[in-house]
């Protein structure tokens, strides 16, 4: 019953804010105001989600990501520039504090213009490689749309993406075809905080559309190598998307009607890509919350005493759980675990006993509580309790909580004579003393047996 | 004999019907070779692609071997260079794919050579063979070729470790259980009573010991008589304090035992000075 005013508090948090977990203040870069019409839709769907678009130009010498030390904006997106850069309000290192402080970026490239070397060197900040030369566009002469790039191949017909791992949670599936006009594609490093989003086919490749060679002998790299969309979430859980082609945002391609080699017209599904896209990077989807967090003895009836105690001894059989919610577009959600994957606890003193898969054991309106049981190690020292969840595109949730763990206390064996080896010892110490007080008796009382012999001597004489 | 003239000839406009509406990519005389180092020229194996079709047999490729893929890239049926012309290595396990560019000259003929080097260490791990493709595909509205060509088998020697490699990614790990110690053991309870019954046996051979050497109680009744008090006292608390002991072995605690074992400390103090001085009396007179 404690948790029943957070919760209200919860809902009633929900019902205010009902966007992004890490608020509404959006800064879109946009050099030229003219272009700002053909994402019209784009503009549209973001403020009916609750943001407030906030339009500035790089070459704004006002513009200024920090205020009073302060974030100026919860989120950024940025489109890719005309002219060499970004301008030195948005520099990678400005980017780099603005994400360290928990902002999240949405970066959109484009194939069509040479991507200055200010946007490389801020993606080598996060692994992301783009090929030397910065001005690659994807083709691929088997998933093209034949109706608008029937010569140039460069517009990319791809399925939804599915999951990234089959223990990984799809923030980005569904029906339908995606259209990546000119895209810029990018490589990743090996990293365990990047993970992309959208790949190549298998038979796509990159080439600069600038060099006129007859064909393709140095690639970049190709097919899945090539990623299209990827996502780099920081330690902090601060979001870096990097879309390769802008235009897959235009109203245009929001609704356009396709055609791959051999296949039928369909309609694109970018819209709802789009807003999958720009929920997942703004924190709308995958955002994962600890509620409480209990550990206990494991008897029937509990006190508020006997939650959390700072100190439990060896060999308690102890419950540990945990209450995760889970951020899905407008409010908490109760967090399911994705299939083959686990919520797991361990408890560590510097390297994990015990790592248990913590299993749902109850729900409420929106949060899911795990828990497991387990029996403390038989070693004394200060544990920890440690849940380390970090998926791909999930917040990290890290918690660690310490408790002492104590020796029996010397009236917590068993007794001596429950313990059948120790019987022998036991009977010669209660004979010592048996044997003492029959020697004082004897020795108290005897009459020297020379003397008897002689009363009876006497007695006969 | 109409309606089988006329399905012929609708098959026959539909079959050359086909080519016209889209050409497509292709290649002749596409021959793979390997070739081992230090071997001649001519040795090792060389076989010729059939188009459209895939060898039956896997090509192995050795440490010390080069793969030699030669082809000419067709549209339709003439020679011509292609903007794409890839040799497509795919791991059907894991659907890790590369590709390497042929260089290709003006008149579509191409070639691309392959050693262990060029591998990526994923593929050199890869313990069955690898669908090797041919990728033939250039702007316009030619059907680019995609088909399988043969199947690439690493030919590892005996002595030749696998590679392995590492990558770290966030996910679920081993569960662990620790492994508690092993509870104390008692031995069995045979062998615990045996020495036991050998313990207890002391006290019937120590009394016979006593009762050969004449042990007795005659002056349990003199004492009694001279110092009847004493005596009783004295033996009284020698018992309590073992009684005392008792308890403290069994449920009390040592700030219980201490004031009791100090009261019967004091009347085992003075009725034993009074009974040993009884005592003193009796060997004085001469009777012990």
């Amino acid at each position: 019953m404690r948790w029943c005013p957070s919760l209200l508090l919860f809902g009633f948090l929900a019902a205010v804010n009902a966007l992004s977990s890490s608020g509404n203040r959006l800064l879109v870069v946009l050099e030229d105001a003219e272009e700002k019409g053909s994402y019209s839709t784009l503009w549209g769907d973001l403020e009916g989600r609750g943001y407030n678009l906030i339009f500035e130009s790089p070459k704004n010498e006002q513009l200024s990501l920090f205020e009073l030390g302060d974030r100026a904006y919860d989120h950024i997106l940025l489109l890719p520039p005309k002219s060499k850069g970004f301008g030195p309000s948005l520099s990678p290192k400005n980017l780099v504090d603005f994400m360290n402080s928990d902002g999240n970026v949405l970066l959109a490239l484009s194939g069509k213009s040479t991507t200055p070397s200010a946007i490389s060197s801020l993606l080598l900040e996060f692994d992301l490689h783009l090929s030397t030369d910065r001005s690659s566009v994807v083709v691929d002469h088997f998933n093209y749309d034949t109706l608008s790039a029937s010569d140039k191949h460069d517009v990319l017909l791809l399925p939804r993406p599915g999951s990234l791992r089959p223990d990984t949670k799809n923030f980005f599936g569904g029906e339908g075809v995606l259209a990546f006009p000119s895209a810029n594609p990018h490589t990743l490093g090996d990293n365990s905080l990047l993970a992309p989003i959208l790949r190549a086919p298998t038979t796509a490749y990159s080439y600069n559309p600038k060099e006129d060679s007859n064909s393709v002998e140095e690639v970049f790299a190709t097919g899945s190598q090539l990623a299209l969309v990827s996502a780099m979430q920081a330690r902090n859980s601060a979001r870096f998307t990097l879309l390769g082609s802008v235009e897959s945002l235009q109203d245009k391609w929001f609704s356009a009607t396709v055609k791959a080699p051999g296949g039928n017209q369909a309609e694109t599904a970018n819209r709802d890509f789009a807003k999958q896209l720009t929920a997942w990077t703004f924190k709308e989807t995958g955002v994962l919350k600890v509620g409480k967090i209990e550990h206990h003895l494991a008897k029937d009836d509990i006190t508020v005493e006997d939650l959390n105690p700072s100190i439990y001894r060896i060999k308690n059989e102890t419950v540990f759980s945990i209450e995760v919610s889970e951020y899905n577009y407008d409010r908490f959600i109760p967090f399911t675990v994705p299939t083959n994957d686990a919520l797991q606890l361990e408890f560590t003193m510097l390297s994990p006993f015990h790592r248990l898969t913590l299993h749902p054991t109850a729900t409420t309106a929106n949060s899911t509580i795990y828990n497991t049981a387990f029996t403390v190690p038989d070693q004394h020292g200060i544990f920890s309790f440690r849940v380390n969840y970090k998926r791909p595109f999930l917040t990290y949730l890290e918690e660690k909580h310490e408790v002492t763990v104590r020796h029996y206390a010397h009236n917590e064996y068993p007794r001596s004579w429950k313990i059948s080896g120790g019987w022998v010892w036991i009977a010669g110490l209660w004979s010592v003393v048996g044997g003492f007080l029959a020697f004082v008796f004897v020795w108290l009382y005897s009459v020297p047996a020379s003397s008897v012999a002689k009363g009876k001597s006497k007695k006969m004489q | 004999m109409q309606w089988w003239h006329s399905i012929l000839q609708l098959s026959l406009l539909a079959s050359s019907a086909l080519p016209v509406a889209a050409s497509s990519w292709g290649f002749a005389d596409a021959t793979v070779s390997v070739q081992t180092k230090g071997a001649g020229v001519g040795a090792g194996l060389k076989e010729q692609i059939p188009s459209n079709g895939a060898l039956s047999t896997p090509v192995p490729l050795g440490n010390a071997d080069t793969l030699k893929i030669v082809l000419t890239s067709q549209e339709d049926k003439s020679a011509k260079s292609a903007h794409q012309v890839f040799l497509l290595l795919q791991d059907p396990g894991s659907g890790l794919d590369i590709s390497y560019p042929f260089s290709v000259k003006g008149n579509g003929k191409s070639r691309v050579e392959l050693t262990w080097k060029d591998l990526p260490t994923q593929f050199l791990s890869v313990s069955k063979s690898i669908d090797a493709r041919i990728l033939i595909g250039s702007f316009g509205s030619s059907k680019a070729y995609d088909e399988p060509a043969f199947q690439l088998s690493l030919a590892r020697g005996a002595d030749e470790p696998v590679p392995t490699f590492e990558v770290s990614r966030y996910g679920k790990l081993p569960e662990i259980h620790h492994i508690f110690k092993d509870d104390a053991q008692s031995p069995p309870i045979v062998i615990t009573l045996t020495f036991v019954a050998m313990v207890l046996a002391t006290f019937p051979i120590l009394a016979g010991v006593w009762l050969y050497l004449g042990a007795n109680v005659c002056h349990l009744s003199t004492a009694m008589k001279s110092a009847p008090l004493p005596h009783a006292a004295f033996l009284g608390s020698l018992l309590a304090i073992e009684g005392i002991f008792f308890l403290y072995y069994t449920s009390w605690t040592l700030f219980q035992i201490i004031p009791a074992v100090a009261a019967v400390g004091v009347v085992t103090f003075i009725s034993g000075s009074r009974a040993l001085g009884e005592v003193q009396g009796r060997r004085l007179a001469g009777l012990r």
